[in-house]
């Protein structure tokens, strides 16, 4: 095996035994994961601990137990810790901003704490960022003056800032309408250098598009570690179509057809059984550990 | 991918290792580089925005406000005037804290403390860039401090400027700058730079309450603090307040606040840089504390001797000149006021039918106060009651000042331009006007133990005050505002009566000393001074010339001189008995009983 190769199919981020407290609240317990190169899609309802995790991965929170290496460096080092952090693209969920800033002036601050120090440097790798996000023509308005989702492909324009080896995304589609999420993962998809992207999302199908790998995260254990395909696969032949609502299903919506989706342990009167998707296997997973 | 949960992860995880990752020896190396790229790109970025601050730039405006209102009230000496300039420099100083402290609590405020912990930029870089950015300041301090004194230099100034008083306006500027960043690491609401900046303001207006020389150890010593008293003259006290230590004083608590800002930010464990850091905040420590003890040592006997004997016999170190009949005497390096001082008195003397007998004095003179800590402390009881004798025995009316043949100015209240210089000239020529026609002036209110004596119904006081229009031409509406009226009553009780009085302009001002002047004029003095301007100037000249001698008589009325003249005495505006009004507030100074000026 040549070099190249053990770059694309080694661990990039491994953690072992993590656990992490809040008061009485246990965040993460015992989360052991790695994480190869391309994107991972992390799923989990809220309060699974995926915040917590990432915050950990970002190195700007520490475990209570357990340890992380990021590219083989250990963020307990305080200079390994700024290597790591050098390669780093983090976009935390619910994050603020300078309001009063321009867009390219956020950026360029931004660009600066990434320690890109030359002027020219900044300049072009803000103008790549904008244009890789379409906000080239708002580079000097105010954050202020910004919509929602605006803000939001911003906060994704800072975290590619760098060209990083490691993406943290947490929660990045919130707030972005359809063709928004649809051009976020285009831009994903497209990032040049095989970069480990750790995606967090409420929405199934974005990590169904673009995820080669995802978890599930459940009050603080991870629940599944695999390929989309095989999260919807724990579904099969437990996902119906039917014309009623049958109440003992363990979860029922009706979809864009009009009939009745049902996950469950028994088929439903007059039901069909149909191929489950990712959504059907989380939502599977999701209900069985709240029942535990 | 891999899920480890609960386990440990295969081995060859940390085969990842990309191709020119550092040793940890490694990227120490390249850490300090890129800091020290990092702090500078900040700098210039939060330089920038120090820069454009709407707070900062409110802060220069704000402060050249002040400047001004301070050079424009009294003599631009230089002496005085490079620390007021730095009064405005505190204004810009409070806004730069306001400022520095929102920018290094922006983060945190702006939640995004998460995304900032994410950088390879730590904290104590981001502190260091602002500390750095602090920069960006100067150029509005140099700015507020270039046009003062360009404004200033044209207003024709005493004296040179003392670099070092105005370097120590910059340096509280950025100290200011600095102890904001150090507030704004820990605390980043606004509140937190606003009371801040209320500290060093606070403290520097409530001068009064601190003992001995202490209040030069504020930010910013207030013009009002005793400085002010002692910067009026630039021969003994030169020097005082003690300028270089002051500066480096703000040097000190500078460099302190900038060691705090990053002690708070630097992450735990980095003994070598928190030593190194204990080590310049002990050396900051050092500079300041020694820097204070410099300006809390008293001011030297010889140079306090020498002070008072200025102040209390300035005919040995004035140099007089004299001018048609008339002694200006003027302490060194005010000879320049000459013509200006001139131009009132010669009006006034050349509308005199006869020149008095008697030469006139113009006499600068200096009010010391004593009892100010700040100007005597360290010095003995005995040492003191030997100065104020000194001052004592050379009031104005004594024995070293002759009564009744001088004007009094204080040192450094003559003002410049404008329309305070006209009313200065006013004032000036209304005095020698009182001199003219026997008048008492101020001398004689000292010897009729501290009331101000009125010409009640005395026709020389309308020639004096028309003998002051004449020379100076006020304006109507300024000398108008002087009078009594339904709203603000004027009056001063003497005998049984109460006695509208004027109130002419500038009377307040301390042009003259004591303030206020000679006597307190009166309504019907003025109103038959205004009636006189309305008569061809010859025609009254006429009267006057005619009998002269009589005019000056104190028992020669009003009526007398209108019937002389030809007009009807005017009407004065009456004020209603009061059982409890004796005296009519704000006039200056009366007080029950004032007694009617005679001889």
């Amino acid at each position: 095996m040549d070099e190249m190769t053990l770059n694309v199919t080694a661990v990039a981020v491994r953690a072992d035994g993590l656990s992490r407290r809040y008061g009485a609240t246990r965040a993460l317990d015992e989360v052991g994961l790695n994480l190869e190169r391309g994107i991972t899609g992390l799923l989990g309802p809220n309060g699974a601990g995926k915040t917590t995790l990432l915050s950990i991965l970002a190195t700007v929170s520490e475990p209570d137990a357990g340890r992380v290496s990021v590219f083989g460096l250990d963020p307990r080092d305080g200079a390994e810790r700024v290597e790591i952090r050098r390669r780093l693209g983090y976009l935390p969920q619910d994050l603020g901003y300078h309001r009063h800033f321009t867009v390219a002036a956020f950026l360029d601050y931004v660009a600066i704490l990434k320690e890109i120090t030359g002027r020219r440097d900044r300049a072009e790798e803000v103008a790549r960022v904008l244009a890789a996000i379409g906000l080239e023509d708002r580079a000097r308005t105010r954050i202020r003056a910004l919509s929602g989702g605006m803000r939001q492909r911003l906060g994704i324009a800072q975290a590619l800032l760098g060209r990083p080896d490691l993406l943290i995304l947490d929660e990045p589609t919130a707030g972005l309408d359809p063709e928004q999420r649809l051009r976020f993962r285009e831009l994903l998809s497209d990032l040049p250098g095989n970069p480990v992207i750790v995606l967090s999302t409420h929405q199934a199908d974005d990590i169904a598009a673009i995820c080669p790998q995802v978890i599930v995260l459940l009050q603080g254990r991870v629940h599944f570690a695999g390929t989309p395909a095989g999260l919807a696969a724990t579904a099969a032949g437990r996902v119906w179509a039917a014309n009623e609502r049958d109440a003992r299903a363990h979860l029922s919506w009706r979809g864009a057809d009009n009939r009745w989706r049902h996950v469950g342990d028994r088929p439903p009167d007059d039901a069909e059984l149909v191929p489950p998707t990712v959504e059907d296997g989380y939502l599977l997973l999701s209900h069985a550990a709240g029942a535990r | 991918m891999t899920t480890t949960d609960g386990g440990s992860a295969p081995p060859g995880a940390d085969a990842a290792r990309p191709p020119g990752h550092h040793t940890p020896a490694g990227p120490t190396a390249r850490s300090r580089a890129s800091r020290r790229r990092t702090v500078l790109a900040l700098a210039r970025v939060e330089a920038m925005l120090l820069v454009r601050s709407w707070l900062v730039l409110a802060g220069v405006l704000a402060g050249g406000i002040v400047v001004w209102s301070f050079i424009r009230a009294a003599q631009p000496l230089w002496w005085d005037a490079d620390w007021a300039i730095g009064e405005g420099q505190l204004v810009l100083a409070m806004a730069v804290l306001v400022a520095a402290q929102l920018a290094a609590g922006r983060p945190r405020r702006d939640a995004m403390t998460k995304l900032y912990a994410s950088f390879p930029a730590p904290a104590s870089t981001r502190t260091a860039g602002h500390l750095a950015g602090l920069a960006g300041v100067a150029p509005a301090s140099l700015l507020l401090m270039g046009v003062a004194a360009v404004v200033v230099q044209m207003l024709g100034p005493i004296g040179t400027p003392s670099i070092t008083v105005l370097v120590g306006g910059l340096l509280l500027v950025i100290a200011a700058g600095a102890a904001g960043i150090a507030i704004g690491a820990r605390f980043s609401h606004p509140l937190a730079g606003m009371l801040g900046a209320l500290v060093p303001a606070l403290a520097s207006f409530q001068y009064q309450r601190f003992p001995g020389a202490i209040p030069w150890l504020l930010p910013w010593p207030l013009e009002s603090n005793g400085a002010g008293q002692l910067d009026h003259l630039p021969g003994p006290l030169a020097g005082y307040p003690p300028a270089a230590a002051h500066a480096a004083e703000l040097a000190g608590l500078a460099l302190l606040a900038g060691i705090v800002a990053l002690a708070v930010t630097i992450r735990r464990g980095r003994a070598r840089v928190r030593a190194g850091l204990a080590a310049a905040g002990a050396v900051a420590v050092a500079v300041t504390c020694l820097a204070g003890a410099g300006q809390l040592r008293p001011i030297p006997t010889a140079d306090l001797n020498r002070l008072v004997a200025e102040a209390a016999r300035p005919a040995s170190v004035q140099r007089c000149t004299s001018v048609s009949q008339v002694r200006y005497c003027l302490y060194a390096g005010f000879g320049r006021d000459l013509p200006s001082l001139e131009a009132p008195v010669d009006e006034v003397l050349a509308h005199l039918p006869t020149r008095p007998g008697q030469p006139l004095t113009v006499r600068q003179v200096l009010t010391l106060f004593l009892s100010d800590p700040v100007l005597t402390h360290g010095h003995p009881a005995q040492q003191l009651a030997h100065w104020a004798a000194q001052l004592q025995h050379a009031q104005p009316g004594t024995s070293d000042i002759p009564p009744a043949s001088g004007i009094y100015l204080p040192v450094g209240s003559w003002p410049d331009t404008g329309g305070l210089l006209a009313v200065a000239r006013f004032d000036l020529a209304l005095a020698a006007a009182e001199w003219a026609v026997h008048l008492p002036g101020s001398a004689g209110i000292v010897s009729s133990g501290g009331f101000q004596c009125v010409p009640v119904d005395q026709a020389r006081e309308a020639v004096a005050i028309w003998l002051a229009i004449l020379a100076t031409h006020p304006s109507a509406s300024e000398l108008q505002a002087g009078l009594p009226t339904s709203q603000h009553m004027f009056g001063t009780q003497v005998g049984n009566a109460i006695v509208p009085t004027w109130n002419y302009p500038g009377v307040g001002n301390g042009y003259v000393t004591p303030p206020g002047g000679g006597p307190q004029l009166t309504a019907a003095g003025y109103l038959l001074a205004r009636a006189m301007t309305s008569l061809p100037q010859q025609r009254v000249a006429h009267v006057l010339t005619d009998a002269w001698g009589s005019w000056l008589n104190w028992r020669t009325t009003d009526a007398q001189l209108a019937a002389a003249l030809a007009i009807p005495m005017p009407s004065v505006p009456a004020i209603p008995p009061h059982p409890s009004r004796r005296a009519v507030a704000p006039g200056p100074g009366p007080e029950p009983q004032s007694p009617v000026c005679t001889g």
